[in-house]
């Protein structure tokens, strides 16, 4: 019975590491743009057909992490674009509502181009690490997925230091807590939103590289990972980067060991229960901040 | 003023071109047939087989002219595998679109809903390939499958688990819809009839790609066979993460997972994994099937015609049959459509999935499918091979060995 609990724990901490990454990109174009992103989840799915491509002409674990790189390059310019060409003639109307369709229009053509462009059929990437798995004691997982949960808390970490250390980090992070106080400091919004929306979707494209070899790539792979992205954001508090990386992990874990313990079935409707109960308590979620910028 | 004296003029007729052709009854230049399915979605890859089948049969009718001298067009509802949508569809080809006959389907909770439509219009309806029993079991005659249900796939199924593998526990791992909660009550009964325990009975969302959390849950239990309904995406996905987790069973499903895209997903990994099918290519002998596959092979050079091409093909040449023994339609859309009902009623031919006929209640019991297991052969590339019944049987059960053991993983 133990060793059950602590293999969920250990699929939930894995899964989490993943919705993390969307998470935490979501949040920061949150925090600083105030852009509900509904498209997030259609920037992991181009990262993970960047990979694909690129993980047939170089296959082998090379050829993966030169994806994993490729994919943050190619979905953090595409990021660029859309956010010079869609969303910051926006910015301007401040009305969320414009954001929101836009994003879901982008959502939509998204899919749909990808359709159209690679066809409906699923496909899988090899598993770089030739399927092997390893046991640890009772509890056993595959080595890609302990790569994959080792790149994601890397990449966090990476993040972590760029934001606290660094000068465009700090001015991120002005922005974000107060856009027109960061501005008369001299902060060149418009290169900050830029830089965050280029970040924010590079780490999609990132996690997209790791849902596509985890799972599957197909047009409509985006979906759940925009879903859970969002439950993770509200969870931990819109616009907190700590608060979603605590939300994906807690997410993660509610729902294998919710599966488990309860109803299998249930497992998305975990996520939304926990939801209700922490804005009840804590309408801004568990570690966002009252508005006050 | 101008404008919107003009703007009424517009308007006036407008509505004097409705009023003019509200009831009148064209005789349409093209023979229209309605064609559902999800086209989009996660399963639409499998609507597509289903689609290139279709494509197979409408060029073949046109290329000889069509029928009545007039061409077969094939108008397409997209349901997205929902209910909801499948309705909006199925209106919409019933009334507006006013086809002769629909065909198609996919999706079972979506095709008890459309038949229900199509009963209510007087709209003949034949399904293609969603399996629940309830289709054709409300005493409905305009309602007919080409498919068998999925008693009759799981059958054969039913007589090997008591013959063969006699298991002592049994988990199911379902899909949460119409499709897998009718699989499970026909295995459950018989799980019960040959005394084996049902250890889990898990469920699973359709379009879920994490399946780890349920999969340790199996291992845990440990049962001797795990059944698991799901389709192409969701079964490979679990194949994929039961290879991750080390965790090896004899899991059996309906069958229609196997198709092209599920072995170029998972390789060798599903290896073991049973089910009944219908594929024509393992029917060669037959010179109908045959036929069928190679000019499937001309048409798409390349691609493997599976079970869902054969039965897209199957389904639009019965309709196209029934269209021709109705006669030329007259224009009187009621009239045409309960004249190709009474036809369809009364199939009988032979396609490539076997002999065609309609029971009473208008499901096709002649097409019995086969119980396959997918093996390897010395290049670890994985195929479907008849295990059951033994005088069918191409090959022999093979028990599923631990991950550690096998020689293509």
């Amino acid at each position: 019975m133990g060793s059950l609990f602590l293999q969920q724990v250990l699929n939930g901490l894995i899964i989490g590491s993943l919705y993390s990454l969307v998470a935490i990109g979501l949040t920061m174009i949150f925090g600083v743009m105030k852009i509900a992103n509904f498209a997030q989840g259609d920037y992991c799915m181009v990262g993970a057909y960047v990979a694909l491509f690129i993980t047939a002409w170089f296959p082998g674990w090379m050829g993966w992490v030169g994806s994993l790189l490729a994919a943050a390059a190619v979905v953090g310019l595409l990021g660029i674009v859309t956010e010079r060409l869609i969303f910051r003639p926006l910015l301007t109307r401040w009305t969320d509502i414009d954001i929101i369709m836009v994003s879901i229009g982008l959502f939509i053509l998204l899919e749909n181009l990808a359709q159209l462009l690679f066809g409906a059929t699923p496909r899988m990437m090899p598993d770089p690490f030739g399927s092997s798995t390893v046991s640890i004691g009772p509890v056993s997982t595959s080595v890609l997925r302990i790569f994959c949960f080792a790149f994601s808390i890397l990449t966090i970490a990476a993040l972590q230091i760029f934001l606290n250390r660094s000068r465009m980090g700090v001015a991120i992070r002005a922005t974000s807590q107060n856009r027109f106080a960061a501005q008369l400091m001299g902060i060149d919004i418009n290169l900050v939103y830029l830089l965050t929306f280029a970040l924010g979707t590079a780490l999609a494209g990132i996690g997209g590289v790791l849902y596509g070899t985890l799972f599957a790539v197909y047009p409509l792979m985006g979906g759940m990972p925009t879903l859970k992205a969002f439950v993770v954001t509200i969870l931990g508090g819109m616009g907190s980067i700590r608060g979603a990386i605590f939300g994906a992990f807690i997410l993660g874990v509610a729902e294998t060991l919710g599966g488990n313990y309860i109803a299998m079935e249930y497992k998305d409707a975990i996520g939304f229960s926990i939801i209700i109960l922490v804005l009840l308590i804590r309408p801004t979620g568990l570690f966002g901040e009252k508005e006050g910028a | 003023m101008k404008k919107s004296r003009f703007s009424m003029l517009v308007l006036a007729l407008v509505l004097c071109v409705s009023v003019c052709t509200y009831g009148t009854v064209f005789a349409s230049d093209t023979i229209k047939i309605g064609i559902l399915g999800p086209f989009t979605g996660s399963l639409a890859f499998n609507a597509g087989e289903m689609k290139k089948g279709m494509m197979l049969a409408l060029d073949e009718v046109n290329a000889k002219g069509g029928l009545f001298g007039k061409k077969v067009e094939l108008v397409f509802g997209d349901t997205e595998c929902k209910p909801d949508k499948g309705l909006a569809a199925v209106k919409k080809l019933v009334t507006r679109d006013k086809v002769l006959v629909v065909g198609g389907g996919y999706c079972s909770s979506v095709n008890i809903a459309t038949s229900e439509f199509c009963q209510f219009e007087e709209c003949p309806v034949v399904v293609a390939i969603a399996i629940s029993p309830t289709i054709t079991n409300r005493g409905y005659d305009f309602v007919f499958r080409t498919s068998p249900n999925s008693p009759m796939f799981l059958e054969g199924i039913n007589d090997w688990l008591a013959q063969v593998k006699k298991p002592k526990t049994v988990a199911f791992f379902m899909e949460n819809s119409d499709y897998g909660r009718d699989g499970q009550k026909i295995w459950e009964a018989q799980c019960k009839k040959i005394g084996a325990n049902v250890l889990a009975r898990l469920y699973f969302e359709i379009g879920g790609t994490d399946f780890t959390s349920a999969i340790s849950k199996l291992k845990n239990l440990n049962p001797d066979v795990v059944f698991n309904i799901a389709s192409t995406t969701e079964a490979a996905l679990i194949q994929k993460q039961a290879k991750e987790l080390d965790y090896s069973t004899q899991w059996i499903g309906v069958g229609g997972q196997f198709t092209q895209a599920y072995f170029e997903m998972t390789g060798p990994i599903s290896e073991y994994a049973m089910g009944s099918s219908l594929e024509p290519t393992k029917a060669m002998k037959d010179p109908v099937t045959a036929a069928f596959v190679n000019a499937f092979l001309k048409k798409y050079p390349g691609s493997r015609p599976g079970i869902f091409s054969s039965q897209g093909y199957d389904n639009l040449n019965v309709i196209l049959e029934a269209v021709k023994g109705a006669g030329n339609p007259s224009g009187n859309l009621a009239k045409d459509r309960l004249k190709i009902q009474g036809v369809l009623a009364k199939t009988d031919m032979k396609l490539s999935q076997g002999k065609i006929k309609f029971g009473k209640d208008g499901q096709v019991y002649t097409v019995v499918p086969s119980v396959v297991q997918v093996q390897l052969d010395e290049n670890c590339k994985p195929d479907t091979q008849i295990i059951f019944p033994t005088e069918r049987a191409a090959s022999e059960y093979q028990e599923p060995k631990p991950w550690s053991e096998r020689k293509c993983k």
